[in-house]
């Protein structure tokens, strides 16, 4: 697996807002790779800079540092039509299911709006791409193709939404909290239509999402962030299982399972994410972390591997503690 | 039994819109004891918020029906004035909104919106207010809370802001707390804060809490009983085991196998089930699940199921096809 080059390879990729005076760096160096048909989540709390991490990927913001390659091209450095033209190769979901339509604009015509911006397909390849496309999600084009974004509930407005990031045949889909605004049963749908067209389509995935079972469930490998670095990245399973960052094992511990025989987990993680305005020097968790010492204070702990795929930036990974 | 705290009966709540009349609530009886949790659950458009809304006697002026009766510690809400209501408000019963930032108001200092209640129906002197607020942010885990008194809500964090709200709420010592969904919008470590406090400060103060949401996690642990909702009636109510365990209505197994789990393998295949909640101007007669749902038959479509009770105690389903009792192993 590991002999294929990754679709995409991210390499310290930072992303600062602000002016000289006050900076803020959502994304702090962030590196990771994805290979071709591969989902990685990327989950973490408001604010750790998940989103701008799948925004500056797709130049929505732009990256101050570091490096994006996708299938060998440099993103950073490229501009105007070849960028555009990069673009068509990774597409972007939203989180808002309604807001990311036209209003004004008919069904049919805005999953065809990319095929029209490139003039890829007209008349009646034009309307049979998109007919199937939207027979794809789930939404009959003969009865709705022609209405209007507002007649349509959210989850059926977030399938819209994936027939266009699909008429392009993107390589890379980058999902922004594509489910969080979707109630629990039209949730599942959604998550298991992403699951088929990804295997149809052969589509590699960047989930990024706050809540964990649903990262979960879509992932083969999950990246933990937190004040806009990764702070531990792995398989799905096994991080889950055995997290080693103190970070993610409070995240897990403070999700909500809906089974009553969950424990209920007296300790919970206190206070709440410093300002990264200020972040704290060293390691930017120890001001909550309960395994702090003097060295996390002066040294910044390094993304290093603990197992195999599995890579923790912490000086004192749980599994070395317990071993203590 | 113990003396009820809280007694709903055949409550109904319908809005006149231009369109036609809105069921938002229909048929809905409860009673909840002291000193206990209940949750309700449902999906946008289940009715949970009016539901709530309605015990607390807060509709508009107009255009709204409500019928049945809501007894709070004897007081009939349903009917009662304004002026009589107020008399309840905050003393008996609170309630913590979704938003903290909607509830509070931007521009006076949170230290002053929790006085105002205790200043004018407690009739507590200023000084005895302010030791007092600051003693309820205190209690809902404020650091430093004699700076934090005068602070704008703008400058506190979300979550922060919703234990200003909760301390509000707490001014009057109300024996009923309705939360409706107090944590939605928070992160998960600050969501785990919150429900701890809440589950703290019902023990400490003896009150009884509703906790109204949509994530059945956010109830799984911390509710004695639990009310699902669809389409403003209830559809099951039971012991928060015997909902989970022993569930009988469809739509509660859809809930519950529907959401992800975090102990399942990733790439589980989801039990999704088709449809959307039904729009309330325009329900289906019969079951309103039945749209949607596998076992639906005629009659389903035709009549409407009432409350059956179950085997358990305290235990009702709505549902003319329920499922068959699998006996779930419980530690």
């Amino acid at each position: 697996m590991s002999d294929t080059a990754p679709l995409l390879r991210v390499r310290d990729l930072t992303v600062t807002y602000g002016t000289h005076r006050r900076k803020l760096s959502a994304v702090a160096g962030v590196s990771f790779e994805i290979r071709e048909g591969e989902t990685l989540g990327l989950v973490g709390e408001s604010g750790c800079g998940k989103s701008t991490t799948g925004r500056a990927l797709m130049r929505i913001v732009e990256p101050s540092a570091g490096s994006i390659e996708l299938e060998g091209t440099e993103l950073t450095t490229t501009t105007g039509k070849e960028l555009r033209q990069l673009r068509t190769r990774m597409q972007m979901i939203f989180q808002d299911p309604i807001s990311s339509l036209n209003p004004r604009r008919r069904v049919r015509d805005i999953v065809a709006e990319p095929l029209d911006c490139w003039r890829r397909a007209e008349g009646v390849e034009r309307t049979t791409i998109v007919n199937n496309l939207l027979g794809k999600v789930g939404i009959d084009p003969d009865v709705y193709g022609d209405r209007y974004p507002r007649q349509f509930s959210g989850g059926q407005c977030q399938r819209i939404s994936i027939a266009r990031s699909l008429a392009m045949r993107p390589k890379l889909l980058i999902c922004d909290e594509m489910v969080s605004a979707l109630d629990v049963s039209v949730q599942a749908q959604i998550l298991n239509l992403l699951e088929d067209l990804k295997a149809e389509y052969g589509l590699t995935l960047l989930f990024i999402a706050h809540d964990l079972a649903v990262v979960k469930n879509v992932s083969d490998r999950v990246a933990v962030m937190y004040l806009g670095k990764i702070c531990e990245i792995g398989p799905a399973d096994t991080l889950y299982e055995s997290p080693e960052h103190p970070y993610t094992s409070f995240l897990l511990g403070a999700a909500l399972e809906a089974d009553p025989d969950s424990p209920v987990r007296g300790e919970v993680l206190a206070g709440e994410p410093p300002s990264p305005l200020r972040p704290p020097s060293g390691c930017r968790f120890r001001t909550r972390c309960p395994n702090a010492t003097a060295k996390c204070a002066n040294e910044e702990p390094p993304l290093v591997e603990v197992a195999p795929a599995h890579s923790v930036a912490c000086h004192y990974p749980l599994s070395t503690l317990a071993r203590r | 039994m113990s003396e009820q705290l809280l007694v709903v009966r055949d409550l109904a709540t319908t809005f006149h819109t231009p369109s036609g009349p809105l069921r938002a609530v229909g048929g809905v009886s409860f009673d909840l004891g002291q000193n206990e949790t209940l949750g309700i659950v449902g999906e946008s458009g289940s009715g949970k918020t009016v539901l709530s809304r309605t015990i607390m006697g807060l509709q508009p002026r107009t255009n709204v029906e409500v019928t049945g009766s809501v007894l709070v510690n004897g007081f009939e809400v349903v009917g009662a004035s304004e002026r009589d209501k107020r008399a309840i408000w905050g003393l008996q019963v609170a309630m913590v909104f979704q938003d903290p930032m909607t509830s509070l108001n931007p521009v006076m200092r949170v230290g002053k919106q929790i006085d105002e209640i205790l200043r004018v129906r407690l009739g507590l002197d200023r000084r005895a207010a302010r030791d007092r607020a600051i003693e309820l942010l205190e209690l809902v885990g404020i650091p430093s809370p004699a700076e934090r008194y005068d602070v704008y809500p703008g400058e506190l964090s979300g979550g922060m802001r919703q234990r200003v709200v909760i301390a509000t709420a707490l001014a009057g010592s109300p024996q009923l707390l309705l939360a409706d969904e107090p944590t939605t919008g928070l992160d998960v470590t600050i969501q785990a804060q919150i429900l701890n406090l809440l589950d703290r400060l019902k023990e400490r103060l003896h009150m009884s809490v509703v906790l109204v949401t949509h994530d059945l996690g956010v109830v799984a642990t911390r509710s004695s009983r639990i009310i699902v909702m669809y389409a403003g009636r209830i559809v099951e109510i039971g012991s928060t085991r015997d909902v989970f365990a022993r569930h009988r209505m469809p739509y509660t197994r859809a809930l519950l196998e529907g959401s992800p789990k975090i102990s399942n393998p990733s790439h589980t295949r989801l039990k999704a089930i088709p449809g959307r909640p039904p729009n309330l101007a325009d329900l289906p007669g019969g079951c309103a699940f039945a749209p949607r749902c596998s076992f639906a038959t005629d009659r389903c479509r035709e009549e409407r199921p009432e409350l059956e009770p179950a085997g358990e105690v305290g235990h009702a389903f709505a549902c003319w096809h329920p499922l068959p009792l699998v006996q779930k192993v419980l530690a």
